[in-house]
């Protein structure tokens, strides 16, 4: 019992990274409809920015964050202007590869400067763990998870009060309507990619500073992530919490039982063959938004 | 002086060749193309057989994802079903003749099994469900050790056909070309059928075409099992060309790559899948050869070149989709009616 | 006039300069998934080269490295064995990983290629299936075995019998000693509690441990590379286990106490090498080349090994060239003739013989102790028919 009890929390700390990098994912594709393959990227890039500014510059950590996420605000908005507006209007498939080759280039700018090493970052939160009852948690995932939280309240005010908030769940809901109404889709557009970028590096520095180092491997988390926000629907944002969490549990629960029957890898396959079952059942997701098409 | 394509007769304008000249202009070619294997290093024979593969590999992701519109990322899979069927047969003394074909076949049956969400599904979450595939086929890869060889690979006899074998690159070059021509003259023919004209439709607009008469189910599972059959062969054709296969020959990244190759080259276009396969296939090729030369001077360059490599394909995709969105194949198309119709063109 | 005649002396020099080149293949790993430790050897091998190219060459001839990136992908490194072999015709290969120099070693002997690589895998020491294959140190099995001697040594003074879990990568060099591991656990009154598998390429590892830490070990041996072993300690910190951990020679070195920080102290590991700058009479020419070349660079141990492995293959192509055979077997015969080889204690010396392959059977193991590596015990393993290719 203890075992479970064990693999279920483990899964929930580590679920709360998944849900904040599908926050990212999800946030882009409400208001565009762009599915960014290149989010994975996103992280890297913020977690290597991060480290540069403090290892390198030896800013300390709260204004590192805050350069990094500056940074990450300026990447969005360049990359949604260069890359993506042009293929508004575009087919899926197009959108797609543009975001894959995205994240190609990237990767490679990533390589290029910092090379393929791991990086010691300096370590933010000691490695002790901290016992909830008779089980041991580790102190950076309580942090992943508390600032999951903050950033749902935060997101789901922005969504409710705040204007730019309404605006992109107007555009959400119809361009048209939306740019009739004086709304500047435009901006709506840029607004999404810098806060999902921003939202995808502090994944990335969170990472980063739990596992003490950075390297391209980081990146292997876009695609880890993509059963988590089909799983709860790609534009709910509930859904992509929910999502993280649920897969968090499943992957630590399939790695604990499964993982010694086939000798490995069914931790890292088991997300994939649910997201398949879903599907099956539910087309777009647990959560998502069901669409009636006319011709 | 020609001035323009007119057609007087129905059959004439369904034909594959405008005009008796594009006919000698391929026989050209190919005659040209059985002659590279008297010339080429064994390396570059090398890189022959992979663009090869990669033609009919593209061919077959372009009828589904081009043609039908059914996005896959599950390309890399169907490849490895393909290689480690062939690797299966091999390894248990069949013959090239049957292992190759029933490769295509038993990768068109898995290609069918994973086409069924698509009754449901479309779009981004189609693409889903075909990138879960990938990762499920690459699972069963790397743990079902008695087919597969697990992670350390298995290794394939040399093929033989008639007491003939196939054992080096250069000769290799003449069993994996004629297979590649082939499956491209099928292809080319395929949409001037109703079978392909039916994948058209359900790409063009699902809903009409149902409402048309087309079973879109029926024809879509027919798309996913007539391109894995492609991707099957290719896979097989691999196998026999790596003698030596393992999960890490199907990574996501070679699915992605075929991707990348019917957008350069251009969806829906059977020239379009040759094209960008080629120009790929090259691509790395052309820059490492740069990279070398360029390394003299620079010893660092080494290190850069798999970033480099990176960049450049990254750099090409975006590139293409946002100036050239139809690909080589409409590049080629329009350069070609320019020279055609010199010095009249206007 | 004048300028003709020059040009003409100068491609006239420059063919002679060719001739008198002896090509060697190079395929490391310096953007994979092992390149953490891949780049150091590479650059090792690199800089072994060049200093014996400034130091008279192979009697004179000199050494062209011929070297490329494969990214630890077995397709790459096929393709690029391939090239050198077909278009550049080089005379050997200094390979890296495990599954790419399994994958290649019917090829290679097919061709008669000396194919010295950074993989210990015990599978590549037995001259009866692969002639071809060379490596300059203890096998990875050898290395468990010692590893676990030391356990019991370790466990001596409590009662019953140690348990020991194995962490492994999903591919052949993870899984390359765990045969023998097994057996030896066996036959040595070792409780093999658990066999625990991660992917190449892993954020987090706390399934696998609390899988570990349910089947109760007291020990664990980690067959990853530096960054892999320093998230599993991490991790292992992180759930506050109490399992000593132990590395081999590819999973430890200077880096582990810098990524893995507290998390490393107490953890043993196999050092094939010394590390680097360690007073031994064969650093110095490492230390002045460095000093000389790139003095601001950090070296480590797998720089020594890359270093290592050109003094051996350099010899053998002396060994070679005297003997008038400068062929791949000539290169392989040659190898064969080592016996006893000083590498001036920067590694122990190397044996090869025509009937087997393992260099030495003496393995150091180190510990890390207040983030200084410091050896603590030297075993020599049998050298049993039986263990030969296992």
């Amino acid at each position: 019992m203890e075992f479970f009890l064990q693999l279920t929390l483990n899964g929930l700390v580590v679920g709360s990274i998944y849900s904040l990098v599908a926050l990212g994912f999800v946030i882009i594709y409400k208001s565009s409809g762009i599915l960014n393959f290149a989010q994975g990227e996103f992280l890297l890039l913020g977690a290597y920015v991060f480290l540069a500014i403090t290892s390198q510059a030896n800013v300390p950590t709260l204004p590192a964050l805050a350069l990094t996420f500056a940074f990450a605000t300026l990447l969005g908005l360049v990359l949604e202007r260069v890359v993506l507006r042009p293929l508004i209007g575009e087919p899926i498939i197009s959108v797609i590869m543009v975001t894959l080759g995205l994240s190609s280039v990237l990767r490679a700018i990533v390589q290029g400067i910092w090379g393929t090493d791991t990086r010691p970052v300096h370590a933010v939160f000691s490695l002790d763990p901290i016992q909830i009852g008779p089980l041991p948690v580790a102190r950076g995932y309580l942090y992943s998870a508390a600032s999951v939280a903050v950033l749902l309240v935060l997101l789901t005010l922005f969504f409710k009060y705040a204007r730019p908030g309404i605006a992109m769940r107007a555009t959400a809901a119809s361009q048209q309507v939306s740019l009739s109404m004086g709304i500047s889709v435009r901006r709506i557009f840029a607004l999404s990619w810098s806060i999902a970028a921003v939202v995808s590096a502090a994944g990335g520095v969170l990472l980063a500073t739990m596992r003490g180092g950075v390297d391209g491997s980081l990146a292997v988390l876009g695609l880890k992530v993509l059963p988590v926000v089909i799983v709860g629907g790609l534009d709910s944002i509930g859904g992509a919490i929910l999502g993280g969490l649920l897969v968090g549990v499943l992957e630590n629960l399939a790695g604990g039982y499964l993982d010694p029957v086939f000798g490995g890898g069914v931790k890292e396959v088991a997300p994939f063959v649910a997201l398949v079952l879903i599907l099956m059942v539910k087309p777009y997701g647990l959560f998502g938004k069901v669409r009636i098409e006319r011709v | 002086m020609r001035c323009g394509e007119f057609h007087t007769t129905y059959a004439s304008d369904m034909g594959i060749f405008d005009t008796r000249r594009a006919r000698w202009v391929l026989g050209a070619f190919m005659v040209a193309l059985f002659a590279v294997p008297s010339f080429a290093t064994s390396y570059w024979m090398d890189v022959a057989n992979r663009a090869g593969i990669a033609v009919i590999a593209a061919m077959g992701l372009n009828i589904l994802t081009g043609f039908t519109g059914q996005i896959s990322l599950g390309n890399a899979a169907f490849l490895a079903v393909g290689a480690y069927t062939t690797a299966f047969l091999a390894g248990h003394g069949m013959p090239f003749v049957v292992a190759c074909p029933v490769s295509g076949i038993v990768t068109a049956l898995a290609g069918m099994v994973f086409g069924i969400p698509s009754l449901r599904l479309k779009g981004l979450y189609l693409a889903m469900a075909t990138l879960a595939a990938h990762f499920i086929v690459e699972f069963a890869a790397s743990h079902w050790d008695a087919v597969t060889g697990g992670v350390a690979g298995v290794s394939i006899p040399s093929p033989r056909i008639l007491g003939f074998d196939f054992s080096d690159d250069r000769s290799l070059f003449f069993l994996i070309i004629p297979i590649c021509i082939a499956g491209l003259y099928f292809a080319k023919n395929l949409f001037r059928t109703r079978v392909g004209k039916a994948f058209v439709a359900i790409r063009d607009q699902d809903i009409s075409a149902e409402v048309m008469g087309v079973d879109v189910f029926r024809y879509k599972l027919l798309s996913f099992a007539v391109s894995s059959f492609y991707v099957g062969v290719a896979g097989s054709l691999l196998a026999y060309q790596a003698r030596i296969i393992s999960p890490e020959n199907f990574p996501l990244g070679v699915a992605i790559d075929h991707l990348g190759m019917i957008i350069i080259g251009g969806l829906g276009s059977v020239l379009g899948s040759v094209l960008g396969a080629i120009f790929l296939t090259l691509l790395p090729e052309i820059l490492r050869l740069a990279n070398s030369a360029a390394a003299g001077s620079f010893p660092g360059l080494i290190q850069l070149f798999t970033p480099l490599k990176l960049a450049v394909f990254g750099l090409t995709i975006v590139l293409f989709l946002i100036f050239e969105p139809d690909g080589l194949a409409d590049l080629w198309r329009r350069i070609r009616n320019w020279f055609r119709l010199y010095p009249f063109s206007y | 006039m004048k300028l003709i005649r020059s040009a003409l002396l100068f491609l006239c020099l420059a063919a002679a300069a060719r001739a008198q080149e002896i090509k060697v293949g190079g395929i490391f790993d310096l953007t994979g998934i092992t390149s953490d430790v891949g780049k150091p050897y590479a650059q090792g091998v690199r800089d072994g080269v060049a200093w014996t190219n400034e130091n008279g060459g192979i009697n004179g001839k000199k050494i062209r490295l011929i070297d490329v990136d494969y990214g630890y992908k077995i397709p790459e490194a096929v393709a690029a064995y391939k090239r050198m072999t077909g278009d550049e015709k080089v005379i050997m290969i200094n390979g890296w990983g495990t599954g790419d120099t399994e994958g290649l070693k019917a090829q290679v002997n097919q061709d008669k290629i000396p194919y010295v690589s950074a993989s210990f895998s015990a599978h590549l020491t037995d001259p009866s299936k692969t002639p071809y294959n060379f490596f300059v140190g203890p096998s990875y099995s050898d290395d468990l075995r010692a590893w676990l001697t030391w356990v019991k040594e370790d466990w001596k003074d409590k009662q019953g019998k140690p348990k020991v879990a194995f962490f492994y990568g999903d591919n052949a060099y993870g899984k390359s000693p765990i045969e023998a591991g097994r057996r030896f656990c066996k036959d040595n009154g070792i409780d093999l509690v658990d066999e625990e598998i991660v992917p190449g390429a892993f954020q987090d590892a706390t399934s696998q441990l609390l899988n570990m830490k349910q089947k109760g070990a007291d020990y664990g041996y980690i067959n990853v590379t530096t960054t892999g072993v320093s998230t599993i300690l991490r991790d292992a910190k992180k759930l506050g286990l109490a399992t000593k951990f132990g590395s081999n020679p590819y999973g430890f070195g200077e880096s582990l106490p810098q990524i893995a920080k507290e998390a490393a102290d107490g953890v043993t590991g196999i050092m094939v090498d010394v590390p680097f700058g360690e007073n031994v009479p064969g650093m110095k020419r490492l230390v002045d080349f460095h000093k000389k070349n790139h003095p601001d660079d950090t070296h480590d141990t797998f720089y020594v090994r890359g270093w290592t492995y050109v003094l051996v293959w350099t010899e053998a192509l002396k060994r070679a060239d005297k003997a008038g055979h400068l062929t791949g077997e000539g290169v392989k015969a040659a190898m064969e003739t080592l016996r006893d080889f000083d590498l001036g204690g920067l590694t122990t010396n190397v044996t090869y013989t025509p009937t087997d392959h393992r260099p030495t059977t003496k393995v150091n193991i180190y510990q890390i102790q207040n983030g200084k590596l410091v050896k603590v015990k030297q075993y020599e393993m049998e050298r049993r028919p039986d263990w030969l290719g296992l």
